[in-house]
C-alpha cells in the first residue's frame, strides 16, 4: 500500500483529500504546515508527498527545497499543489523541486493519474 | 490704438471720472463684466459697478477705498499677483488668467482676468487695464466632474481587485462543497444509495458550473484591471493543436459528434502565450461541441502572410444550430449567449467567448464568427505567429479571412474535397495565383455541409476517401437540389470516367493532376458555365419550374422558394446573383419580402427583377422603388426577353469582372 504524505493547512481540503485518498487504498500521513511535513518525511520516508504551497511556518517551496536537500528523502517524488492556474507558478514549482504539480481546485481523476504516474516513475527508477 | 496715442490719452483715463463720452461711460457702468485700472504697486485708479459687486463691496468707491494693495487682499495665493506682473513683463497681456481671490467677506471666488499692460513714452509701465469674470461657477463644475472621474476610476480599480480578491476567496469553500459532494457520492454508490447519488451528483454538478463562472468573472476582472499576463513561449502548432484534440475529444463525443483535426504542410512554431491560445480553443471547441450534435466539428489551421507579419488563423467550425446574423454580432459579448433561454437549455455560463475574444486581442489578435441558422458556424482567431509586446496593431478580421483562405467574394471559389493533404496544398498553390478562392476539407460529410454554406463556383472531388466515398458524395450532391447544379469534377487515379458521366460528373481529371489543365477545366466551369445564381422566388409551381428550366438551360445555377418567408431562409446561406420576384404569394408577398432583403446589408447590391400577373398601380410602383431593378409584366415579355434582362442586370451586379487568364 502506498504512503502518501499530505501537506496542507486548510483543515477541509486536508480531510477531504485524505478520505478520497485512502479511499483508493492510499495510506495517508498529514503535516498541517511546511516544517511539520519536513520533518514527517525525513522520519516516515513516505513514497509520494502531495505540497501545497501556500502554508504557515515554512512555505510549500521552502519545505521542498528542505526535503530535497536530504539525501535520506531527496527520491521521494513532491507533487505540488497550487492555487492559481497560473503559467508562472508552475515553473516556481518546478524550480523549487517539485516533481510535478496540479491546481486547485483539485480534480481528483486528474490528481490520482498523476500519483499513479510518478509512483511509477519513482518504482522504475 | 497705437501705445503713442494711449499714452496721449493717460490723462484723461487718470481722472476719476473715467471716460468723457457718455456712450463710454454707460457701457463701462453697465458692463456685466468687471472693468478696471491699475497701478503696478496695486491700487485702483478706475472701476466699474459689476467689478464692486464681484468682490462684494456695495460700490465702486467702497471698493477703490477698501482695496489699497491687490496683491495681499485679493488673491488668495500670496505669489499670484508676482505671477501676473511677471507675465505682463514678458507678453504685455494676459488671456483668461484665472485665481481664487477673497471677495470683502472672506469668502473665496474664482475669477479670470484679461488684462493689457499701458506704457508710457519711456517704455515704463503706466498702468494696467482689463476685465474680470467671475467663474466660480465653472470651477465648481470642473472641480466636481474632475472629483466624480477620479472616484469612478478609483471604484473601478477597486471594483477589479475587489473581484480578484472576492473570487479567490470564494473558491476556497466552493472547493469544500465540490470535494464533499464528490466523496459522499462515491461513499453512495459503495452504500448502493441510488437517490443519494442522484442529488449529489446534483450539488457537484452546480458546484462546478458556480466554480465555472467564478474562474470566468476572474478572468474578465483581471482582463479589465490590466492585471492579465502574457507569458510568452515558442510551440510547434500542430503538436498544439493535437494536444488540444486529445484533451476536448470527450467533450465533443458526449453529443455524438466527430473531431476533426485538418493541419496544412507549413504550419510551424508560433511564439505566443500558450495557455491562453490553448484556453480560446477549448473553449471555441466547446461550445462548438455543445451546440451540435451527431455531427462534424473540425480545427483547421492555416498560416497566412501580411506584408510584415506572419498570422495563424485557427478555425473552429461545427454542423450545428447555429445563429442568425443578429445573434452573431452580440456573440461575443460577457453574459450574452444568442439568447437568454440558451444557458438554460445548454448550460455554460456565457463567458467563454468573451474571455476567448479578450485573451486574442491581448497576444495582438481578434476573434470572429460567421453563423447560418440550422446550418452551423465557424469561429476564428487569427493570432500574430509571434507576439510582440510593443506597438501592435490589433488584427482585424474581415469576412472573406473567416471562410476561404484568399481572395474577394467575386472570385469563383472552388471547393475541394480530398483526404490527401498534399493535393489541399497544391491546389491552394495553383488555383491562388490563377485568381480563384478555396476551401479545403478532408471529408466527405464536411465538404457537403461546406457545399450548402458556401455555393462553390465548382466542386474538385476525390474518388478514393476513407469513412465516406467520392461516389457517395457525388450521388448526395446530385440529389440535393440546393447543389444539383453546382459543377463537380472528379478527381482520381482510378480512370473509370463511364461510371461517373453516369452519375452527372461534369468533368474528369486523372492524378497526378497537371496544372495548366486543371486550371483550364476549372476555368470553363467558373466563368462559363456558371455565369449565376438565381434565386426564383414563385408561389405557382408551374410558373417556377418553367423559368427554372429555362434559367438552367442557360447555365444558371437556380434556387426556388415558394414564398417571401422561404425566399428569406434561402438567402441566410446565400448571396445569389440576382433574384426573381413574383408579388402575390402567400405567407410574405414580393412587397415585403423586396423590403427585408434590402435591410440585408450583404444583399444590399442583389438586382431584385419582378416578374408579376398584377396590375402594377403606381402606389406599388412607389413601395417597389429603390428596391427592385425592374418590373416585368408576365406573358408580355418571351423567354429570350426574360434571359437578356437577366443577363445585363447580373452583367451589371457583377461589374468586376472575373479574374482573367494568366
Amino acid at each position: 500500500m502506498p504512503k502518501l504524505l499530505l501537506v496542507e493547512d486548510n483543515e477541509m481540503n486536508r480531510d477531504m483529500l485524505q478520505r478520497r485518498l485512502q479511499r483508493r487504498g492510499f495510506e495517508v500521513l498529514i503535516a498541517v504546515d511546511g516544517s511539520e511535513g519536513v520533518a514527517l518525511a525525513k522520519e516516515a520516508l513516505p513514497d509520494l508527498i502531495i505540497m501545497d504551497m501556500s502554508l504557515p511556518i515554512l512555505n510549500g517551496w521552502e519545505a521542498t527545497r528542505q526535503i530535497k536537500s536530504l539525501s535520506v528523502a531527496k527520491h521521494i517524488p513532491v507533487l505540488a499543489l497550487t492555487a492559481h492556474a497560473m503559467a508562472g507558478e508552475r515553473d516556481r514549482a518546478l524550480d523549487a523541486g517539485c516533481d510535478d504539480y496540479d491546481t486547485k481546485p483539485v480534480d481528483f481523476v486528474r490528481l490520482t493519474g498523476k500519483i499513479e504516474k510518478l509512483l511509477q516513475g519513482s518504482a522504475a527508477s | 490704438m497705437s501705445a503713442k496715442t494711449m499714452t496721449s490719452d493717460k490723462k484723461i483715463t487718470l481722472q476719476p471720472a473715467g471716460p468723457t463720452d457718455a456712450t463710454y461711460r454707460s457701457i463701462v457702468e453697465h458692463a456685466i463684466e468687471g472693468i478696471f485700472q491699475t497701478t503696478p504697486d496695486g491700487h485702483y485708479l478706475l472701476a466699474n459697478p459689476a467689478l464692486a459687486s464681484i468682490y462684494g463691496y456695495s460700490s465702486v468707491d467702497e471698493l477703490r477705498s477698501g482695496v489699497r494693495e491687490i496683491a495681499r487682499q485679493l488673491y488668495v495665493e500670496p505669489t499670484r499677483r508676482e505671477e501676473f506682473l511677471q507675465l505682463m513683463n514678458e507678453k504685455d497681456a494676459v488671456w483668461g488668467f484665472e485665481s481664487p481671490i477673497h471677495r470683502k467677506d472672506g469668502s473665496v471666488i474664482w475669477i479670470s482676468e484679461n488684462v493689457r499692460v499701458i506704457r508710457d513714452e519711456n517704455g515704463d509701465v503706466s498702468y494696467y487695464e482689463g476685465t474680470v469674470e467671475d467663474i466660480s461657477n465653472r470651477k465648481h463644475a470642473e472641480e466636481q466632474l474632475r472629483r466624480a472621474k477620479e472616484a469612478a476610476e478609483e471604484a473601478s480599480r477597486s471594483k477589479s481587485q475587489f473581484l480578484a480578491n472576492m473570487s479567490h476567496e470564494l473558491r476556497t469553500p466552493l472547493n469544500a462543497i465540490i470535494g464533499y459532494s464528490e466523496l459522499l457520492r462515491e461513499e453512495a454508490e459503495d452504500m448502493g444509495e441510488k437517490s443519494f447519488c442522484d442529488d449529489l451528483k446534483k450539488i457537484e454538478k452546480a458546484g462546478k458550473h458556480l466554480l465555472d463562472l467564478i474562474n470566468g468573472v476572474l478572468d474578465i476582472a483581471k482582463i479589465e484591471a490590466g492585471k492579465m499576463e502574457v507569458h510568452v513561449e515558442e510551440f510547434d502548432i500542430a503538436e498544439m493543436l493535437q494536444e488540444v484534440g486529445s484533451t476536448v475529444t470527450p467533450i465533443i463525443e458526449k453529443k455524438g459528434n466527430r473531431l476533426i483535426i485538418e493541419t496544412s504542410p507549413g504550419l510551424g512554431k508560433m511564439q505566443t502565450d500558450l495557455t491562453k491560445v490553448r484556453q480560446s480553443l477549448f473553449n471555441l471547441l466547446g461550445n462548438a461541441g455543445k451546440f451540435t450534435e451527431n455531427g462534424v466539428v473540425t480545427l483547421s489551421a492555416h498560416r497566412q502572410s501580411d506584408a510584415d507579419k506572419d498570422w495563424i488563423i485557427l478555425q473552429v467550425r461545427d454542423n450545428g444550430i447555429g445563429m442568425t446574423n443578429e445573434q452573431a454580432s452580440r456573440i461575443f459579448e460577457a453574459f450574452t449567449q444568442a439568447d437568454s433561454s440558451t444557458t438554460r437549455k445548454f448550460g455554460g455560463t456565457g463567458l467563454g467567448l468573451t474571455i476567448t475574444r479578450e485573451f486574442c486581442r491581448l497576444i495582438g489578435g481578434e476573434a470572429a464568427v460567421t453563423s447560418t441558422l440550422k446550418v452551423g458556424s465557424t469561429f476564428m482567431i487569427k493570432l500574430p505567429a509571434k507576439f510582440s509586446a510593443i506597438g501592435h496593431e490589433p488584427a482585424a478580421i474581415t469576412s472573406f479571412d473567416i471562410e476561404p483562405e484568399v481572395g474577394h467574394a467575386e472570385q469563383p471559389l472552388v471547393l475541394l474535397i480530398d483526404d490527401d493533404l498534399t493535393i489541399h496544398d497544391l491546389v491552394k498553390r495553383f488555383l491562388h495565383k490563377e485568381g480563384f478562392r478555396t476551401i479545403c476539407t478532408q471529408y466527405g460529410a464536411d465538404g457537403l455541409d461546406l457545399a450548402r454554406r458556401l455555393q462553390p463556383s465548382v466542386i474538385v472531388l476525390d474518388v478514393m476517401m476513407p469513412t465516406m466515398d467520392g461516389w457517395s458524395v457525388l450521388s448526395r450532391l446530385k440529389s440535393d437540389p440546393t447543389l444539383s447544379n453546382i459543377p463537380v469534377v472528379m478527381l482520381t487515379m482510378v480512370d473509370d470516367k463511364a461510371m461517373g458521366y453516369t452519375l452527372g460528373v461534369d468533368d474528369y481529371m486523372l492524378k497526378p493532376i497537371e496544372r495548366v489543365d486543371f486550371v483550364g477545366v476549372l476555368r470553363k466551369f467558373c466563368d462559363q458555365n456558371n455565369p449565376g445564381t438565381v434565386l426564383v422566388v414563385e408561389d405557382d409551381d408551374t410558373s417556377r419550374e418553367l423559368v427554372r428550366d429555362l434559367l438552367e438551360k442557360d447555365h444558371y445555377s437556380v434556387i426556388e422558394a415558394r414564398n417571401g418567408l422561404e425566399g428569406l431562409e434561402r438567402l441566410a446561406g446565400i448571396v445569389p446573383t440576382l433574384i426573381l420576384l413574383d408579388l402575390m404569394m402567400p405567407e410574405m408577398d414580393g412587397f415585403e419580402f423586396a423590403a427585408a432583403v434590402r435591410k440585408i446589408p450583404k444583399l444590399a447590391s442583389v438586382p431584385i427583377v419582378v416578374m408579376t400577373a398584377k396590375d402594377i398601380t403606381s402606389q406599388d410602383r412607389s413601395r417597389l422603388e429603390g428596391q427592385v431593378a425592374r418590373v416585368m409584366q408576365k406573358g408580355l415579355y418571351g423567354r429570350d426577353e426574360l434571359l437578356t434582362e437577366i443577363r445585363s442586370h447580373i452583367l451589371r451586379a457583377t461589374s468586376t469582372p472575373l479574374v482573367a487568364a494568366a
